[in-house]
């Protein structure tokens, strides 16, 4: 039996990453949203999308919470298992590989897109998208989530080859922040994960705190600050 | 072939209940004051009753709060035109037709309006009507109305029973109870209704109708 | 004569052999029982020193109110309690089980319990039933590891938070918390807050009413405070009372013994063979 999806938690929102050189980064996002008989109601506002998988690899999940919950949980079991067996790290691409096992041979039961990504001594900083079906795509950089169309072109512009570390991260960030101001579904806070040889660094942007964009609204206390500011008559034409 | 608008209803149901009791010189109407949607609460404090400007005659009404103001608006226009046309208020009866015949106007359309009729008859004595959707109405000693009647229906049945309509010669419906113990009656049936329907509370009013006026009268009911 | 007489079902799960005998009655119209729903408000916050839970006591079958006083606040071990949100026969049974298997994990490992491991087991659960076994639980413990205070959804999607609220009053109940939760509240704090909430729950959602109970769990220690609150009494007891007419008359007195009608032939021992 199919399941309805308005009955389920999604995590409707963006999560990107882009590989520079070195590094990975794993930013993301943001909230999760519940549907309600009153429409859409935020669950969750500061949910943690980024999930860790082993020491140097780090999953953004999007789509359904629980599927992609089930998903990171099953591969991170099947890569400890691999590390003690192989005695060394597990591989991106070997996590990449996993959970595209999970997410193809479950295709009919599962309704999430994740993005893996890493950093390892064989192929270093690595980033694999795996949508819907259970494709495997190996990407400079990936975006994903219900936020991702609004960021495709932003990326075609903005993505480098050879970016440093700040550039990447300042970038990724700006894209989180762009998707949110476009994004009904996204918002909150951004949270990133840096990879790189000499580990993991995880920062956090509070929603507050974040660049606004074309016509975005301070943040306020209070709805009566902004009516009882003087400005434009709202129905003005 | 697509179904267009699957989900959607014209109606609502607001919820609330109706309690209506005649005596023999006194008719007693109660209803709760909650108006509700799903398991939201609309307002703590809505009138279901009214004196549709007859003095002897009160319509209480539950069910889709949009229906039963048309309802009313109907029935309070009408009455405008029947005091120009005889110079006098409708008596309790006509009342009773004129609100039957204006449901069944709507056979195929209905009012979702559950309704109790109470007043005093022609001569003094208390007298209620109860009433379905559509129209059939049937002259009674006490009635319930409304998401709280099936609970309240089967005490007032137990305290109060009724003689058969088929009886012959006809006995009188109007209940043996004084004005006193009908008002403690209704109230006991709202506190216990409130108790177990979730769409019944926060306060009761009770409106008694004798030949000299209209008493009002409230109590407060559980808010959860 | 090996053969048993009667089937005896397989060890745990559902048994689904009506499944089609039921979607065939409904098909031709039969109306599908309803299920007990507790239409509810459960929160939980972190304070200073541990967890507060609370719950409302209603239970709904639909309009009527089925339990004016029941109990959602489950027990999962000593230092860990759940509550439970959705279809209550659900609630009650997947808490159970899962209680059930925490104390054997503890003889096993005689080891206080953890959250996370009552977490893992209710999610995974859940998750293998689709959202069929509708419960959305709160669970909120204090081990080894600190406080913890987790949401689980009938998928199986869970959320780690500082304070939670679930079931129809949550939105109520939510409001209530984010404008006055803060972080290191003290018990008293902590206790008048998830009251509020739960009030706010009470009074505002239909599915929700009657009382408040608390459940305080902090290192070591557990106050279960049940009906915390009564902010709901009844509004009027009539002073004279009603009396109920005795319906039910005697027919016969006289009672006719059995064994006067009943005639016994005793059968010889050899007759009776196995």
């Amino acid at each position: 039996m199919r399941r309805t999806p308005w009955e389920r938690l999604s995590s409707a929102s963006l999560t990107m990453e882009v590989s520079s050189s070195e590094p990975t980064l794993v930013p993301a996002p943001v909230r999760f949203l519940f549907s309600t008989l009153l429409g859409m109601y935020v669950a969750n506002r500061a949910s943690d999308k980024i999930t860790q998988l082993t020491d140097n690899v780090y999953v953004c999940r999007s789509g359904s919470a629980a599927d992609s919950q089930v998903v990171s949980d099953y591969v991170r079991y099947f890569l400890h298992q691999h590390t003690i067996q192989l005695g060394q790290p597990a591989t991106v691409k070997v996590s990449a590989n996993l959970i595209r096992m999970l997410a193809y041979n479950n295709k009919n039961m599962l309704q999430t897109g994740l993005i893996v990504g890493g950093w390892d001594k064989y192929e270093g900083g690595k980033i694999y998208g795996i949508p819907l079906g259970g494709t495997v795509v190996e990407q400079p950089f990936a975006i994903g989530g219900s936020g991702s169309s609004y960021l495709y072109g932003f990326f075609d512009q903005a993505w480098k080859e050879n970016m440093t570390k700040e550039e990447a991260e300042q970038l990724v960030v700006k894209a989180v922040s762009l998707a949110i101001a476009r994004d009904g579904a996204s918002g909150g806070v951004v949270r990133t994960v840096i990879i790189n040889s000499e580990g993991v660094t995880r920062n956090f942007y509070p929603g507050d705190k974040l660049q606004l964009w074309h016509e975005e609204l301070e943040p306020q206390n209070s709805l009566l600050d902004i009516l009882n500011a003087a400005g434009p008559e709202p129905m003005a034409m | 072939m697509t179904k267009q608008h699957a989900n959607w209803s014209p109606y609502d149901n607001n919820g609330g209940t109706c309690v209506a009791i005649a005596g023999s010189d006194y008719c007693v109407i109660a209803a709760d004051t909650r108006m509700s949607t799903g398991y939201s609460i609309l307002s703590r404090d809505y009138s279901k009753s009214i004196i549709c400007k007859a003095d002897k005659a009160v319509l209480s009404s539950s069910g889709f709060q949009a229906d039963v103001k048309a309802l009313q608006k109907v029935l309070t226009s009408r009455h405008m035109i029947y005091q120009h046309q005889h110079n006098k208020q409708m008596s309790c009866p006509a009342m009773a037709q004129l609100l039957s015949n204006t449901l069944y106007y709507k056979r195929f359309f209905p009012y979702y309006a559950f309704n109790v009729l109470g007043g005093l008859d022609e001569e003094g004595k208390g007298c209620v009507f109860t009433y379905d959707a559509v129209g059939s109405y049937e002259k009674v000693g006490y009635s319930a109305q409304g998401s709280g009647s099936t609970l309240i229906m089967p005490f007032l049945d137990n305290q109060l029973k009724s003689p058969s309509p088929l009886l012959l010669p006809a006995q009188d419906s109007i209940t043996p109870l004084s004005e006193a113990e009908a008002v403690d009656l209704v109230k006991t049936v709202f506190a216990s209704a409130t108790e177990r329907d979730i769409y019944t509370g926060d306060k009761l009013e009770i409106m008694v109708l004798k030949a000299d006026g209209a008493r009002r009268e409230v109590m407060d009911l559980r808010k959860d | 004569m090996s053969q048993s007489a009667v089937d005896v079902p397989p060890k745990g799960g559902f048994s689904f052999d009506m499944c089609k005998r039921n979607d065939m009655l409904i098909q031709k119209g039969l109306k599908a029982p309803s299920f007990l729903k507790t239409g509810t408000t459960i929160v939980g916050l972190i304070f200073q020193d541990g967890v507060i839970l609370g719950a409302d006591t209603r239970a709904t079958e639909g309009p009527i109110v089925a339990d004016k006083n029941c109990e959602k606040i489950h027990y999962m071990a000593p230092n860990i309690y759940c509550c439970g949100a959705g279809t209550a026969a659900d609630t009650e049974a997947v808490t159970d089980m899962v209680s059930s298997q925490l104390r054997l994990h503890r003889y096993q490992t005689g080891r206080d319990s953890r959250v996370i491991t009552a977490l893992t087991l209710l999610k995974k659960h859940l998750f293998s039933y689709q959202g069929h076994v509708s419960a959305a639980l709160v669970l909120g413990g204090v081990d080894i590891t600190g406080p913890h205070l987790h949401t689980i959804y009938p998928h199986g999607s869970t959320d780690t938070l500082p304070f939670a609220t679930m079931g129809s009053g949550s939105l109520a109940a939510m409001s209530v918390f984010e404008a006055k939760y803060k972080e290191g509240l003290t018990r008293d704090e902590g206790i008048k807050l998830v009251a509020e909430a739960i009030c706010s729950g009470i009074f505002n959602d239909l599915g929700s009413g009657s009382n408040v109970d608390i459940c305080v769990i902090t290192k070591g220690n557990k106050e279960y405070l049940r009906n915390y609150m009564e902010p709901n009494p009844r509004t009027y007891v009539s002073s004279k009372g009603y009396s109920f007419t005795k319906k039910t008359e005697v027919l016969l007195t006289k009672i006719t013994p059995l064994m006067e009608r009943v005639e016994i032939t005793e059968v010889g021992g050899e007759a009776m063979e196995e």
